[in-house]
């Protein structure tokens, strides 16, 4: 027997079908609106979008040209790095582009270079900085990189990868497929921004301690990954060089990745040795470096740079 | 498939509107086997367990009603909850009882103890829907229900997939006729279910994920070691993360059960806004509390035999209640907390016992006794919250050590504030279905005024949620 609707409760279905209207009308509102800020307000969107698109259209230098250098990494290489300082620095021995997203780490950029390079990108050379914590996490950045850093067939790899269920899966695909689903998440935090007092400092005790495993295990993870990133430069033609940047208290790290990276038989570059800078050149967060402390950075990446390619060795101040 | 999941609506569109063009036959078979679809997405690797386990008692129930004498009845009853609990006793409790063993071993002096450690994976939804076969079964045996003579039905109590894997846990003489019957489309109760399923989602994905990030924070370190303000607003954020979390699952899935003509008790009715622990525990997850209740109090004799045997009864059911929520000491010690506490308000409060041998509610209480003891109830509350949350016994006393330390950091205020901003709405939400008994605010007001209160809650829940996907904390039972 087919089931039926009551003649008096047409009211009832007309508002239901009215709230899945509703619903459907809302959607598509948000995406466009979400679309529309992306594109007009977001600085964050606006500069990986550059940044990626300068970077997909390198191409190797000819003999005596410049070398193209990617250089990739999260919020501590945005912080420490000036950019037009070390274009300036190293202008006529390299010509640099950056992509600096924050908060990313090593699955984001593993999938975004796979991408590039697949895009036509060919630097000659690829520096990689995200920091160990980052470059050890099984995570990826859920809102922007599945946006602006993969497409389709990445974000199922980086779900294979990180051993994502199907659900997870199809988050990821909709948050590459969806304005408004991949940056929803900023919505919220321009209204707390504006509700909360203090809201900066309280976000960023919110977020997770970084955790770096102990010596063994992190030797076996660093290792599959730094030869895993090396293999995708190495079969576009670029050099990779792991850049460290410098973090308080991540001394004993740095020295475990710079010993990983050797053994990955990866250059890896510490321009500035983090027991010699003080906290006064860190932000209050003690986590990136403040303008002097950019500065310094800055000067010390142009320094050894150049170096790390002429003698395609490591080069570090320790 | 996580409730606040595209997928999930991606899913449960389709269903629904090919579920109404079908006959009731057609629909059983269909929903059955597009709730194993929803369980196998989940996990493929335990269909086969649940399918295993829904036949076996499927054909037990049989032999039960088919048996003389009772003797040998007893004896199927017996193999049945024999079965069921040694198959939860192994996917659930093996590792921990062997894991606690080995650790009681060692203090003794006794080391390399071979014990048969395996890394089991938990199924999802177990713990509900083995409660639900043990309860069909019970039911059979003792003739409240009839045996399902169709494997469809019966497969379809058990796995219908809004309540399959957190609940709300469903009792056969519930559940099992609606199956059994035919369902007719009522428009009402259809735009009653999306009103329960927006809201649903507000209460998860805008108060308990906005919540854990605070109680995250908390338990896991980042505000610096414990101190008595971190102890509250590690325990307040909880509890309104779990209370938001859970409610919501429960709201989604009553409000998707009732877009294809089920219906599903309330599992939850305003918990915070009770004077007392036992009477916290006849609003807070009433599936579970109300199955206590009637499949392990009252067998154990319930509040009939005198004061001794009545706390030694909530004890024991407390001490299990929180053992079904986890293999951990923390879950037991969460329990053990509200047995003690309950025992203690027995002495103090005592009730009048009901002819089941349950407790009959008091007479009401003056506005300030009455708002004194809910904070009080709400306290105790979190405080055992904190042993159910913490990862460790160590971890929750270390936490709770830090009650007797009282220094300010000024983001405290802000942390306090975010969770007033996601938390007193709710509250005030609560006390506005307490007062008119409603399933969702503004429940009996006209159509348009309710169409338009979803369209506010669609906009609240983009605004506000966030990025990440948070499996429900009921999904790890």
């Amino acid at each position: 027997m087919r089931s039926y609707t009551s003649g008096s409760k047409l009211g009832a279905l007309f508002y239901a079908k009215l709230l899945a209207g509703i619903c459907a009308f809302l959607i598509v509102a948000f995406e466009l609106l979400s679309n529309f800020m992306l594109k007009h307000y977001s600085e964050t969107y606006a500069r990986v979008s550059r940044q990626y698109a300068e970077a997909v259209n390198v191409r190797p230098g000819r003999p005596g040209e410049a070398i193209p250098v990617l250089i990739v990494g999260n919020s501590l290489l945005l912080e420490a790095i000036d950019v037009d300082r070390l274009k300036g620095l190293t202008s006529g021995q390299m010509r640099i582009y950056p992509i600096f997203l924050e908060a990313t780490g090593y699955y984001d950029w593993l999938y975004a270079l796979q991408r590039l390079f697949r895009e036509g990108s060919r630097p000659q050379v690829v520096v990689f900085g995200v920091g160990v914590d980052s470059f050890l996490a099984d995570t990826v950045r859920q809102d922007y990189a599945p946006l602006v850093l993969f497409d389709a067939e990445d974000s199922l790899g980086v779900a294979s990868d990180l051993k994502m269920d199907r659900t997870a899966t199809g988050n990821l695909l909709l948050a590459h497929s969806s304005a408004f689903w991949d940056t929803r998440s900023v919505f919220r935090t321009q209204i707390l921004r504006h509700t909360v007092p203090h809201y900066e400092e309280l976000v960023s005790l919110l977020k997770p301690q970084p955790v770096v495993p102990p010596a063994l295990q992190f030797r076996a993870v660093a290792n599959s990954r730094l030869e895993r990133l090396r293999h995708l430069c190495h079969t576009y033609g670029a050099k990779l060089i792991i850049l460290v940047p410098p973090t308080p208290s991540s001394e004993d790290a740095i020295q475990r990745m710079v010993i990983a990276s050797r053994e990955a038989g990866v250059d890896t570059l510490v321009p500035i040795d983090p027991a010699a800078l003080s906290t006064k050149y860190y932000q209050p967060d003690e986590l990136h470096l403040n303008p002097e402390g950019a500065q310094l950075f800055t000067s010390a990446l142009a320094n050894f740079l150049p170096k790390t390619l002429d003698h395609e060795q490591e080069v570090s101040p320790n | 498939m996580l409730f606040d999941s595209p997928v999930y609506f991606f899913f449960l569109i389709p269903v629904v509107l090919l579920y109404w063009r079908l006959n009731h036959r057609a629909q059983n078979i269909f929903l059955l086997l597009a709730s194993y679809f929803f369980y196998g997405w989940w996990d493929s690797r335990f269909l086969a367990l649940m399918i295993g386990s829904t036949t076996m008692d499927f054909l037990i129930a049989q032999k039960i009603v088919s048996c003389r004498p009772d003797s040998n009845r007893k004896k199927w009853l017996i193999l049945s909850l024999v079965l069921n609990f040694t198959i939860l006793g192994i996917f659930k409790y093996f590792d921990f009882f062997a894991g606690s063993f080995a650790g009681a071993l060692e203090k003794l002096g006794v080391h390399n103890i071979p014990l048969p450690l395996i890394r089991i994976i938990l199924p999802p939804g177990i713990s509900f829907y083995t409660f639900q076969e043990v309860a069909y079964i019970v039911d059979v045996y003792k003739g409240r229900i009839e045996a399902s003579r169709s494997f469809f039905d019966y497969g379809l109590f058990i796995s219908l997939f809004p309540h399959l894997i957190a609940g709300p846990i469903q009792r056969p003489s519930h559940l099992l006729p609606q199956v059994q019957k035919d369902r007719t489309f009522d428009a009402d109760r259809f735009f009653d279910g999306l009103m329960l399923i927006f809201f649903g989602l507000i209460r998860k994905c805008v108060v308990a994920d906005n919540c854990a990030l605070l109680a995250n924070a908390v338990f896991g370190g980042q505000f610096g070691p414990s101190n008595f303000w971190l102890v509250l607003l590690g325990t307040y954020a909880f509890t309104w993360q779990v209370y938001g979390d859970f409610s919501g699952y429960s709201d989604i899935a009553r409000g998707s059960a009732q877009l294809l003509g089920f219906h599903f008790m309330v599992n939850f009715r305003q918990p915070f806004l009770a004077p007392r622990l036992q009477d916290f525990w006849r609003r807070w997850h009433i599936s579970l509390s109300t199955w206590l209740r009637d499949y392990l109090y009252i067998p154990l004799g319930g509040s009939a035999q005198g004061n001794w045997k009545t706390s030694r009864n909530l004890f024991i059911t407390m001490v299990l209640a929180g053992l079904w929520h986890g293999a951990n000491w923390t879950f037991v010690i969460f329990g053990a907390i509200h047995g003690v506490v309950l025992s203690v308000e027995r002495y103090f409060f005592p009730s009048k016992v009901g002819s089941k041998g349950t407790d009959v509610p008091q007479r009401s209480i003056g506005f300030l006794s009455l708002w004194g003891q809910r904070i009080l109830t709400f306290n105790i509350l979190g405080l055992s919250l904190a042993f159910f949350r913490a990862t460790s016994l160590r971890a929750a006393v270390q936490l709770l050590a830090g009650l007797t330390r009282f220094s300010w950091r000024p983001e405290y205020a802000s942390a306090f504030f975010m969770l007033c901003v996601f938390s007193i709405p709710l509250f005030l939400v609560d006390l506005l279905l307490e007062a008119g008994n409603y399933e969702y605010p503004f429940a009996t007001s006209p159509y348009a005024v309710r169409t338009a209160l979803a369209a506010a809650a669609l906009v609240v829940l983009a605004l506000f949620s966030g990025s990440n996907l948070n499996a429900f904390v009921y999904f790890r039972f």
